[in-house]
């Protein structure tokens, strides 16, 4: 017993430390994540509500399958536009939530939302040598002017994923008007000094691939993209597409022209596709003539090629959304700062009145329950910034009941440890006791919590009230899980080993003196 | 014995009677005054950077054509107005004609919401209540299985917790009649933590009398069912001021923006604490023994020796 008892409280030290590691400090980056992510509530952004506009004869399975398409493609959009931890999400069936902390202008947001996404086709410019041309090459001129003068389209500066950098990347964009021609990076601001993108001078630079009488490959001469495995034996991830009839006719024509047998992976055999200039993927032609239809190969991954063809039927949204939103809110960042910095001296005032209460009251095992106290707020900010769970003002709410939950188990198990002291046990039989008797209520009471916690969190993914109400369900939830684990072994093992030192004989330790016994 | 808990159970139901009469009363006169997040429009709040006096402004409103929207003072220099549903076009508008009357302004809050989502918000969350319930009865009944009758102490469990809901509501109501309090979602918030927190009340004296039936502590229920309130009163109010404690913490240190949670929290603590330590085991004791008779005045059969 003493030595499995030994083995348990070094496994609560190392779950502690591992906590307090990461936690402190608590903006510190740790297992890739940064602070604690906190709800628009207390950061201040915009919440937008959308209803799906699907024809009425649209089945549940069509539905579903554009729902995860729209997702997919708003995620996209405002990845580009750099927003920290945007919440985008289905609600019910056919509603898509939108959450953007720290995002001030709501008509920005719901233009960032609304717009009808655009998908081009690319090849890579070609210079009069026939060679590929490289953002390199446009950092080097003097004046920037195109280098094929053919071609008056704006160009596209992107690095495709073979390179080191992993994901494909738009790097900047230039255009003409008139004379003047104008540099905006990824994000759209203007570059006045096209060296401080040297860097990136591996980029190549796209120009619009169009067919032999110049009309543009788009996203509307594709029908349609799916994800299919290959015909080989050891079946490979791949994405099929297939175009109508006058896109047939147009890829084939590009085709034709970038088709290189034998050649590599280089730039000038490239089809790239862009949707709103960002590059999703740059495969490289493998046949002249494809009659309307062709896969997109490459070392995918099940869900990579799901994503792709997810994109690429999602040029636009599949569905239309209605408007205005459902819901839309903007919510001030003013209450914040201030409002967050009281919240935590609030509660670590109260976690110490509490923690004081206990120790006055029932003094050793309430010295033990604070210890069990503080390890339990440790573990819990820990998960909260690792899942990450947004922490809200009613996640805050859930955070109070749940201490009170923790604490309340070991009132229980402390009072009933009282009274089989007096009814003429051992301190050591009394706290076993104590603890065995007690367990049936805190476990009934935890059950029925987590019963609330689990119908609130269903309630909050189909109604409005959806983020403070789930976030209180899940806060809550963690917590009474958490609180089960601390309440219950960390201080029946404290309690154990501090009985091991002779404290036991103690009973004043314990405000049970002996006048009652 | 030193204290005879059970016996003043009718007194308890007496004072329960009293909370619920006032409460349904105060819902049936006031109501409980919507928020945003309840009911369908707009909510615009603007900062002025200069002076702009509250008369001027809501004229301002009213020539902009919203007669009937509520103007409110929210800060200095900050005004709140409520109006019907506004498309983007209408609030640019009046963002416009503000500036061009009072100077420079800010949006510094927008809410719309459209009247389905209203009336939708309020129906799940009554059918998640109703859930909710259902899955504690069934819960509390399996808990309580080796009990005679388990089904009457998932039912008295039940009871408690929309005791304790209906009287947090009233009495915010009566609240919100007297002092202009509308629900939103912090209100909501506190009755959820209600919930848990009256759960786990409940639950504790229950469990207890459950244990003492076990160890058959006295043939007579209601014997038993007051020993048992008596050993947990210690904990129930010891749990309960420790929430409290921070509860309060809580209000002192963050101030009125979660007002609303810790008014319906405190209610709820209270009218939680009171109906699971003396209610529920009171009904339990008058199902148990049948004692139904005694709620119709004038009939009342003579107590029972215990």
């Amino acid at each position: 017993m003493t030595r499995n008892n030994t083995i348990v409280a070094l496994i609560i030290l190392v779950i502690f430390g591992f906590s307090l590691w990461t936690i402190l400090p608590i903006d510190s980056s740790r297992l890739g994540r940064e602070g604690l992510r906190l709800g628009l509530d207390l950061v201040g952004g915009v919440n937008l509500v959308y209803q799906a506009d699907f024809s009425e004869n649209a089945t549940s399975a069509d539905k579903g399958d554009a729902m995860d398409r729209a997702v997919v493609t708003i995620q996209k959009r405002i990845d580009k536009y750099g927003v920290t931890e945007p919440i985008i999400q289905q609600l019910g069936e056919d509603r898509i939530m939108v959450q953007l902390p720290g995002f001030t202008d709501i008509e920005a947001a719901k233009g960032l939302v609304e717009q009808t996404g655009f998908l081009e086709f690319r090849e890579a410019e070609i210079d009069d040598q026939g060679k590929p041309v490289y953002f390199s090459d446009y950092v080097a001129q003097d004046q920037l002017h195109f280098i094929d003068t053919g071609e008056t389209a704006n160009r596209i500066f992107a690095l495709p994923s073979s390179g080191t950098s992993g994901e494909p990347r738009t790097i900047a964009i230039l255009s003409q008007s008139g004379a003047t021609m104008t540099l905006i990076d990824a994000v759209g601001n203007t570059v006045d000094n096209v060296t401080s993108l040297s860097q990136y001078g591996g980029a190549i630079s796209w120009v619009i691939a169009r067919g032999d009488s110049g009309v543009p490959l788009t996203g509307e001469l594709l029908e349609s993209a799916e994800p299919v495995l290959s015909q080989e034996i050891a079946a490979k991830p791949e994405v099929s597409l297939k175009w109508n009839a006058e896109g047939s006719i147009i890829f084939d024509q590009i085709a034709k022209r970038l088709y290189s047998p034998g050649s590599s992976y280089e730039p000038q055999y490239l089809l790239g596709i862009f949707l709103d200039n960002g590059l999703l993927s740059a495969p490289r032609i493998n046949s002249p003539q494809f009659g309307g239809s062709a896969v997109i190969t490459g070392n995918f991954t099940v869900d990579e090629a799901d994503e792709l063809a997810n994109l690429l039927n999602s040029g636009s949204l599949p569905m239309p959304l209605k408007k205005p939103p459902l819901f839309q809110e903007k919510i001030s960042a003013t209450l914040g700062a201030n409002f967050i910095h009281l919240s935590w001296i609030a509660g670590l005032i109260g976690v110490l009145l509490v923690m004081g209460f206990m120790i006055a009251y029932y003094r050793l095992p309430g010295l033990v329950a604070s210890i069990a106290l503080v390890i339990y707020s440790t573990v819990l900010l820990a998960i909260f910034k690792l899942w990450p769970v947004t922490l809200s003002l009613a996640g805050l709410g859930g955070f109070i009941v749940s201490i009170g939950i923790a604490v309340d188990a070991n009132v229980l198990i402390f009072e009933r440890m009282k009274e089989e002291f007096r009814m003429g046990r051992s301190m050591g039989a009394a706290i076993e006791a104590g603890f065995n008797r007690a367990w049936s209520a805190i476990r009934d009471s935890n059950i029925t919590t987590f019963i609330a916690c689990i119908i609130l969190y269903w309630l909050g993914s189909t109604a409005m009230a959806s983020a403070a109400v789930q976030g209180f369900a899940i806060t809550l939830f963690i917590g009474a899980v958490i609180s089960m684990f601390t309440a219950i072994t960390v201080t029946r093992t404290f309690l154990r080993l501090f009985i091991g030192r002779g404290m036991a004989d103690k009973p004043w330790l314990y405000t049970v003196g002996g006048g009652k016994k | 014995m030193t204290y005879n808990i059970i016996g003043k159970r009718f007194w308890f139901f007496l004072v329960s009677a009293v909370l619920i009469a006032v409460s349904i009363i105060s819902l049936a006169t006031y109501g409980l005054k919507p928020g945003i997040e309840f009911s369908s429009g707009s909510i615009l709040t603007v900062q002025f950077d200069t002076q702009v006096d509250y008369d001027q402004f809501q004229q301002e409103i009213t020539a902009l054509g919203y007669p009937d929207a509520i103007v409110q003072r929210s800060g200095e220099n900050r005004f709140l107005i409520r109006t019907g549903e506004l498309t983007d076009s209408e609030k640019q508008g009046i963002e416009a004609a503000l500036t061009t009357r009072f100077g420079q302004v800010t949006e510094a809050q927008f809410n719309s919401v459209s009247p389905m989502v209203a009336a939708e918000t309020t129906r799940n969350a009554s059918i998640a209540v109703a859930i909710a319930m259902i899955g504690m009865l069934l819960y509390v009944t399996w808990a309580f299985r080796r009990m005679p009758s388990p089904f009457r102490w998932g039912t008295c469990f039940v009871i408690a917790m929309l005791h304790d809901l209906l009287v947090t509501v009233g009495i915010f109501s009566l609240l919100g009649g007297l002092l202009g309090w509308e629900i939103n979602l912090m209100f909501i918030t506190g009755l959820l933590a209600i919930v848990g927190v009256s759960l786990d009340n409940t639950i504790v004296v229950f469990d207890r009398m459950r244990e003492n039936m076990i160890r058959g502590v006295s043939a007579n229920f209601e014997i038993v069912a007051n020993n048992s309130q008596i050993e947990t009163l210690g904990r129930s109010l010891n749990t309960s001021l420790t929430i409290l404690i921070t509860t309060l913490a809580l209000l002192l240190f963050v101030g009125a923006s979660i007002q609303n949670f810790v008014v319906t929290f405190l209610i709820g603590l209270v009218a939680g604490t009171f109906d699971s330590v003396f209610v529920a085991p009171g009904l339990l004791v008058v199902w148990n023994k049948g004692e139904w008779g005694r709620f119709i005045p004038f009939r009342r059969p003579s107590l029972e020796k215990a």
